[in-house]
């Protein structure tokens, strides 16, 4: 067991070293006349979102001007649902989205639609939730245990769920949720809430045609666009979902659920959003993709400057009709810091959305290769792969060597400091094994197939549907 | 004399107001106070009903809030106004900037990037609409007139009208769509490539009743005339230019009205579900947006639209009177 | 005087539904140059279908029309209708209705003057030159009509074909339409064939009366020279017993040899034949 962790551990060093001593060298021979970084070969670009809090790097780079200052006139576009959004950017309508992280990475793999799909920048950790309605908070409360003061203790796990499922399916009734897209994020956090309380949400099998994720489910998870989870709860037709805010908070300001969980709870610090284009638009504008990384890092940093001083202006700015358009208040909730649960129950949740601190902007290999862990465990990956393969894709899908042009171009012009990228010069794209989940199992981006193996539910190393 | 003629109008004249005042009523008045009653007695009943009707979003907007939109939604568009001003100024620097830097530039001027008001999307919807709708008449009535004046081309095409004629314009736009970005390729195109959905999306819809109705006009038209056009040996292209197309004038233009209003309502669906700029989309937006503004601002939009609505049909009424011979048929 | 237009033996059958309706059965008639003929008979005897013959409107199952001894195919501006309804063109005013028919026949042989100035003479002559800027849904049926007469005329036809023009007017308007038509026929002097159903018309204004037989398979059943001197005067004909005595025999003939017996029992048959016809 020890062996694989301390084998990597050495290659990182030495990748560590060979980085640091090229970095540092790079940094002090030549500094403010290296190459400079040529105009944007394209110009007028037009960016997809869909109406999430954490699109907030696009919406801030626009209206603060970086993309100006960066030469580049930008256009930016909601769109209908994760899938609009991805074809639009495959069939270049649109030049780049604020995409799923699972949405670069399985376009890569051909799990959908095949497209080369790149990431030069991750746009945030964090910043979603699991809410169920009124009607099976009701239940499940009870099974949940009391602080001293009344309130639920947190992490609230699916355990607590688990009597209200068996009670519906022993009815005959299925037990539905909603999730935004099959390689979403909030997929992934709700069956890996779902499965850590022992409730089975079920597997996928494309080899055999089957992409309804149902198999083997207790409950059915189906996908709904974010901005109408909350309709279609207050409608009956799901019990629940998992969705980025403002769209927890919305079904409190509403009164129709209640947020149990953040994903902050599930996996703190996990990855969210990236920002994806095609890698032939990357080839083929190399200084526009730089530069439009540039101004998405100077954006992502104001939003966490001087401990989240600018969030109030930027809530302002999402709450205008083009871009999030929910009302001020429900998306001041989250972004400000705090987050309410049950009506009245307010806690603070200072990291719920991190777009900067932690290096949050850097596309890590590690993040990638988690989500192709959990395609894995869930079956959207139907066979075994080797450790290779899930690195391989990794370094085809995530491009933290475009991120590290812009940031040291940033750098160089002084716009931003070196210490703003400090732990970077070092970074060989796994992050140290994270330990932070609700189950306490620890993730290695470097062996992904002993971290499948883990898990109580869900596809292991061997097994085919 | 003089005395039995003052009688005669001392007598007359209580009548005669009232007779005036019973005209004055049944006739201009009426045309005016009527609809007036009809549409103060909506607005109470609507403000009394929205304000008992409690969504998650607060209350069902009343005429007040609606008011108090309108006049946001016209400082929102006069603020993108300014806003666009400063853009052309600052990309006008920079122009400037690099030019001093870098002589061979040659400066370019990219339109403005921010967002549609609702303004802006009234006119693109209402371009978008009269776009669609001129392609579909230009389309739908020589194809029609070529089925009027042949049978048998009627007997051939006339299972597809059928089948396509009911066909959703929701059902369209996947397919619009796919077509469009697959064939539509240009670097730099004349039109974005929603517009060219929307258009098509349109077109496809509102091409029908067009057909129908000159291809009806056309087949059924007096006999009486087609012997006149006879009896003179008219060449086919001067019947159908002298007899033809004026003789199913009437019907023409009731398809073109009945085709205009399709083109619209499916124009505001086209938008909704692809996404494509418009009051459509407004509406979409402000949906999926769920502010405690929403509901006004989308009650707002249903109200212009329906308005627009009704003026597109006037002014095809309009249009009608002025160049239809059969008065008649422009009277609804 | 020349035989202008020969009928020769005309059968005309209609396919239908229930198997071929024979209409028309061995009609012959030959017209002299200038002569006016008027067609009698009951309604669905075929009257309109002889004429439509001769218009090439239909086509005749067997025989044929001869025009100056050359077989007529096709409609043509020297056979001109005027149609029962008058068939104005309602989105033109009445000197274009007319316009369109002189630019079509003299586009060779009249300048754009000489046109206006034909299209005048020929309103002129049926008293309609101050309206020839008006609709023809601003003018009476009476005045329609007119107009329709000046449009046939002005085509110089060599056979002016009346498919029963005054039918749709009223008695006085009738009366008035029948001596402007005199009184343009004196001028004149045309070839025409004129359908009716007004025996007082058919005698006054004609040179022959044409009476048919009723259907199925109608034909001529007798013609009667009309030797009346011209001009003639409605008033003082009143009187004349020549007059009545050609009167008396269309009467006879409509009412005692070709008496419409099953009119009203067979409704259905009657439709079947005013269709067709």
């Amino acid at each position: 067991m020890l062996k694989v962790p301390l084998e990597s551990h050495c290659k990182r060093i030495c990748q560590a070293v060979i980085v640091a001593t090229c970095m540092s060298a790079s940094m002090l021979t030549t500094p403010l006349h290296a190459t400079e970084l040529g105009y944007p070969e394209k110009e007028e670009l037009t960016f997809g979102f869909i109406k999430l809090t954490d699109m907030a790097p696009i919406a801030i780079a626009y209206e603060k001007g970086f993309f100006e200052e960066e030469g580049l006139y930008v256009t930016i576009e909601a769109q209908a649902n994760w899938k609009v959004l991805l074809d639009g950017v495959i069939d270049g309508r649109l030049d780049g989205a604020h995409m799923l992280a699972g949405q670069p990475i399985a376009a890569t793999i051909g799990y959908g639609t095949k497209a080369e799909i790149i990431t030069p920048f991750s746009m945030d950790l964090n910043g979603n939730a699991i809410t169920v309605s009124n009607e099976i908070w009701a239940q499940m409360k009870g099974n949940i245990p009391k602080q001293a003061d009344g309130k639920p203790v947190h992490p609230i796990k699916a355990d607590a769920l688990k009597p209200v499922v068996e009670k519906y399916l022993d009815a005959g009734k299925p037990f539905n949720m909603g999730m935004v897209f099959p390689v979403s994020t909030h997929n992934y956090e709700l069956r890996y809430w779902l499965a850590a309380g022992n409730i089975h949400p079920g597997f996928y099998a494309p080899h055999k045609g089957d992409t309804s994720g149902k198999i083997d489910a207790q409950a059915l998870l189906s996908v709904t666009p974010p901005p109408q989870m909350p309709a279609t709860m207050e409608a009956g037709t799901i019990y629940g979902y998992c969705v980025g805010e403002p769209w927890n908070q919305q079904a409190v300001f509403k009164g129709i659920g209640v947020p149990v969980v953040t994903d902050y709870e599930i996996w703190k610090n996990n990855p969210e959003k990236v920002f994806g284009i095609t890698k032939a638009f990357a080839d083929k504008y190399p200084n526009t993709t730089i530069r439009l990384t540039r101004a998405l890092i100077r954006a992502a940093k104001w939003l966490d400057d001087n401990n989240n001083a600018n969030r109030p202006e930027a809530v302002k700015i999402l709450s205008q009709s083009n871009y999030v358009g929910a009302d001020y208040d429900v998306i001041a909730n989250s972004m400000t810091g705090t987050f309410e649960y049950e009506k009245g129950d307010k806690r603070s949740v200072p990291d719920f959305n991190v777009f900067f601190r932690y290096n949050a902007t850097y596309p890590y290999y590690s993040d990638a290769v988690w989500y192709l862990t959990q395609m894995r465990r869930w079956g959207q990956i139907s066979e075994d792969k080797p450790d290779s393969w899930y690195k391989d894709i990794a370094a085809k899908v995530y491009r933290p060597d475009i991120y590290m042009k812009a940031a040291q171009s940033l750098v160089d012009e002084k716009i931003l400091s070196k210490s703003d990228f400090a732990d970077l010069a070092n970074e060989d794209g796994y992050r140290e094994p994270q330990k932070h989940f609700i189950d306490n199992i620890v993730y290695d981006g470097t062996t992904p197939n002993a971290y499948i193996n883990k898990f109580k539910i869900g596809l292991k190393a061997g097994d085919k549907l | 004399m003089t005395a039995t003629l003052s009688k005669k109008t001392v007598g007359a004249q209580p009548m005669s107001i009232k007779a005036l005042f019973t005209a004055f009523f049944t006739t201009k008045a009426k045309a005016i106070i009527l609809p007036s009653v009809g549409i103060v007695c909506f607005l109470l009943f609507w403000s009394l009903a929205a304000s008992s009707i409690d969504t998650s979003l607060g209350k069902f907007p009343g005429p007040s809030a609606v008011a108090t939109q309108i006049s946001n939604l016209i400082d929102e568009h006069n603020t993108e106004r300014e806003k666009e001003t400063a853009f052309y100024i600052r990309q006008e620097q920079r122009n400037q900037a690099r030019m001093a830097k870098d002589p061979s530039y040659e400066p370019k001027t990219r339109a403005y990037t921010g967002k549609e008001t609702f303004l802006d999307q009234i006119i693109t919807s209402l371009l978008t609409v009269l776009s669609g709708f001129l392609l579909a008449a230009i389309i739908a009535i020589p194809l029609g007139i070529a089925i009027g004046l042949s049978k048998n081309l009627n007997m051939a095409i006339n299972p597809i009208i059928q089948i396509f004629k009911p066909v959703s314009p929701l059902a369209w736009l996947p397919l619009v769509t796919m077509v469009v970005s697959a064939v539509y390729v240009s670097p730099e195109p004349l039109f974005a490539k929603s517009f060219i959905n929307s258009l098509i999306t349109v077109t496809l819809c509102s091409i029908w009743p067009m057909v129908i109705n000159t291809s009806f006009g056309v087949a059924s038209m007096n006999q009486d005339w087609v012997n006149v056009s006879k009896v003179l040996s008219l060449p086919k292209l001067v019947h159908i230019q002298k007899i033809v197309i004026p003789a199913s004038i009437p019907a023409i233009f009731t398809g073109m009205r009945m085709s205009l209003g399709v083109a619209w309502m499916v124009l505001i669906a086209a938008e909704m579900l692809a996404q494509n700029p418009g009051l459509g989309k407004f509406v979409w937006d402000e949906f999926q947006n769920g502010s405690s503004q929403s509901l006004s601002r989308i009650m707002t939009a249903v109200i212009v639209i329906g308005l627009i609505g009704f003026m597109l049909d006037r002014t095809m009424l309009q249009l009608q009177k002025k160049l239809s011979w059969d008065k008649s048929s422009a009277q609804r | 005087m020349s035989i202008i237009l020969d009928i020769s033996k005309v059968d005309m059958v209609f396919p239908t539904p229930k198997g071929d309706f024979t209409a028309l059965k061995g009609v012959d008639l030959q017209i002299k140059k200038g002569e006016f003929i008027s067609l009698i008979g009951h309604s669905g005897c075929g009257k309109s279908t002889v004429l439509n013959i001769v218009a090439c409107l239909h086509k005749a199952t067997k025989g044929g029309v001869l025009l100056n001894n050359k077989e007529v195919t096709e409609p043509g501006p020297e056979r001109a209708v005027v149609f029962q309804n008058h068939s104005l063109l309602p989105w033109l005013s009445c000197y274009e209705n007319i316009e369109l028919a002189v630019k079509r026949v003299f586009k060779n042989e009249m300048t754009p003057a000489q046109m206006t100035q034909w299209i005048e003479h020929n309103l002129n002559l049926v008293h309609m030159d101050h309206a020839k800027d008006k609709r023809p849904d601003e003018i009476s049926g009476g005045m329609k009509q007119r107009i329709g007469i000046a449009r046939a005329l002005a085509m110089k036809p060599k056979v002016l074909l009346m498919d029963e023009p005054f039918g749709a007017l009223d008695a006085l308007t009738r009366a008035h339409m029948q001596d402007s038509l005199m009184e343009i026929q004196q001028k004149l002097n045309n070839t025409v064939i004129m359908i009716t159903h007004d025996v007082d018309e058919a005698v006054l204004l004609s040179d022959r009366i044409v009476m048919m037989t009723n259907g199925p398979a109608a034909t001529i059943g007798e013609i009667l020279d009309v030797n009346l001197p011209h001009p003639r005067d409605r008033l003082a004909l009143a009187e004349d017993p020549e007059y009545n005595r050609l009167r008396s025999e269309v009467l006879t003939f409509l009412y005692e040899k070709q008496r419409k017996v099953e009119a009203i029992a067979t409704p259905t048959k009657k439709q079947k034949q005013s269709d067709v016809a």
